[in-house]
């Protein structure tokens, strides 16, 4: 069916990769000025901008909750990020996805605090080359942080399966059409709990706890590096102020 | 041990226990355990026991009791203005939030129509006095508070201050406004 092999012999993935090593992840925080807070996600070919507004009034005013804040998500993809031209109303897939970010996310802010008032979080995907609904969730969550809105943890997204009988994390497109099953997962990492976690496909539950474990493991490597970056940005910032 | 002070944290970083200290601003418990919910830096207050975080962003501000607020209005009816609040103190909100300025609250006896004291599209420099449910009430009951910028109503320019009249510079139309103290500074 393929020409090549997505994984060799020994182990390797068509990019290089190891079974259980992420793509290269580069993360920016701040990126856009006129939002309350952003971030920008580079994972491997995938690259994703996320940006933050508010708390603010929600127009129209009705929809709005008494007791807390109404988090609104929006994931989309650009037209030019994905090989063929994509129409840039939203699909049945990216309102699907929109709903699942938007419940990733909720779990970790503290919206009681902000009575009628709306958070608006907006993903969009600049190039997609699979895995883009984590790295979205990934940026989401920093750029709330940025935005400083206090939350409960971050939230740490990774994606794992089952490509030609081997569990492998963090697939690309290509090693996500051709695999037997895929499993997003978005975890809070300091508390041990899991926001979002979706199958596609077919595993047995021994696979299946297998390559949940697998992406709990990437999630906490992204974990790191989200600290990385936050650390990057504020306490750089602090030191310039202070010279 | 776990984090102390001056120590960079990011949300859900354990600082300690509560056992250790209370939870002060920035920080939440969850199943005894002290977190920070922001980024920041961790301030230990041994004194008081308490931990509390410095913190590196703020979150977007709003409207409170007592702040001076500028804004635009946005419909004027007999009783009340709308005013759509762009500032807080100092400080440029990045959405806009909605206030109501009524007729009594005004400051120079009775208010019989709205439109002696502003027209919709002026500047407006006022007090919060109210803020129950999002809903802002605003005053302009002092001297420094009321119009600080307006427009003639026939031909749309500016009107400038003269011989405490407010009058357009292009045609000439003079206008009842509730002005401020410094109506066209800055």
């Amino acid at each position: 069916m393929f020409s090549r092999k997505l994984i060799d012999e020994s182990g390797i993935r068509a990019d290089g990769r190891r079974l259980d090593e992420l793509r290269p992840i580069k993360l920016e925080i701040g990126v856009l000025s006129n939002a309350d807070g952003s971030a920008y996600i580079e994972q491997g070919k995938s690259k994703v901008i996320a940006a933050v507004y508010g708390p603010r009034e929600l127009h129209p005013k009705h929809l709005s909750l008494p007791d807390r804040a109404m988090l609104r998500c929006r994931y989309h993809m650009a037209p030019f990020s994905v090989e063929q031209r994509k129409s840039p109303a939203p699909s049945r897939r990216e309102m699907e996805l929109s709903k699942v970010v938007r419940e990733a996310l909720e779990p970790s802010i503290f919206l009681e605090y902000y009575p009628r008032t709306s958070i608006d979080v907006f993903i969009e995907v600049l190039e997609a080359d699979g895995g883009t609904r984590c790295a979205g969730i990934t940026a989401a969550s920093l750029a709330l942080a940025d935005a400083g809105i206090p939350t409960r943890d971050l939230v740490s997204a990774c994606a794992a399966g089952k490509v030609e009988g081997l569990f492998v994390l963090d697939l690309t497109d290509a090693e996500d059409k051709a695999s037997e099953a895929d499993v997003p997962l978005a975890i809070m990492p300091n508390l041990g709990s899991i926001t979002l976690l979706q199958m596609d496909g077919m595993l047995t539950l021994d696979e299946f706890q297998s390559i949940v474990e697998l992406a709990v493991k990437g999630c906490k490597q992204i974990h790191s590096i989200q600290r990385e970056a936050l650390k990057a940005k504020y306490v750089a910032v602090k030191e310039v102020v202070e010279e | 041990m776990h984090n102390r002070s001056g120590q960079f944290v990011v949300p859900g970083d354990k600082i300690g226990v509560i056992e250790e200290f209370a939870s002060g601003p920035g920080t939440y418990v969850k199943e005894g355990d002290v977190r920070s919910k922001i980024v920041g830096r961790v301030v230990v207050d041994l004194l008081n026991k308490r931990a509390f975080i410095y913190p590196s962003v703020r979150a977007a501000s709003f409207p409170k009791v007592g702040s001076v607020i500028v804004g635009q209005v946005q419909s004027v009816q007999s009783k009340l203005a709308l005013i759509r609040i762009m500032k807080v103190g100092k400080r440029q909100l990045s959405g806009f939030f909605t206030g109501v300025l009524h007729a009594s609250d005004i400051g120079q006896g009775l208010i019989k129509n709205m439109r002696d004291v502003c027209l919709a599209g002026d500047i407006i420099q006022a007090k919060v006095i109210s803020e129950k449910n999002m809903m802002y009430h605003l005053s302009i009951a002092e001297r420094n508070l009321g119009v600080i910028y307006a427009f003639c109503s026939q031909c749309g320019y500016n009107l400038s201050l003269r011989e405490r009249e407010l009058r357009c510079s292009r045609c000439g139309n003079v206008e009842r406004r509730k002005i401020a103290l410094n109506y066209g500074v800055e």
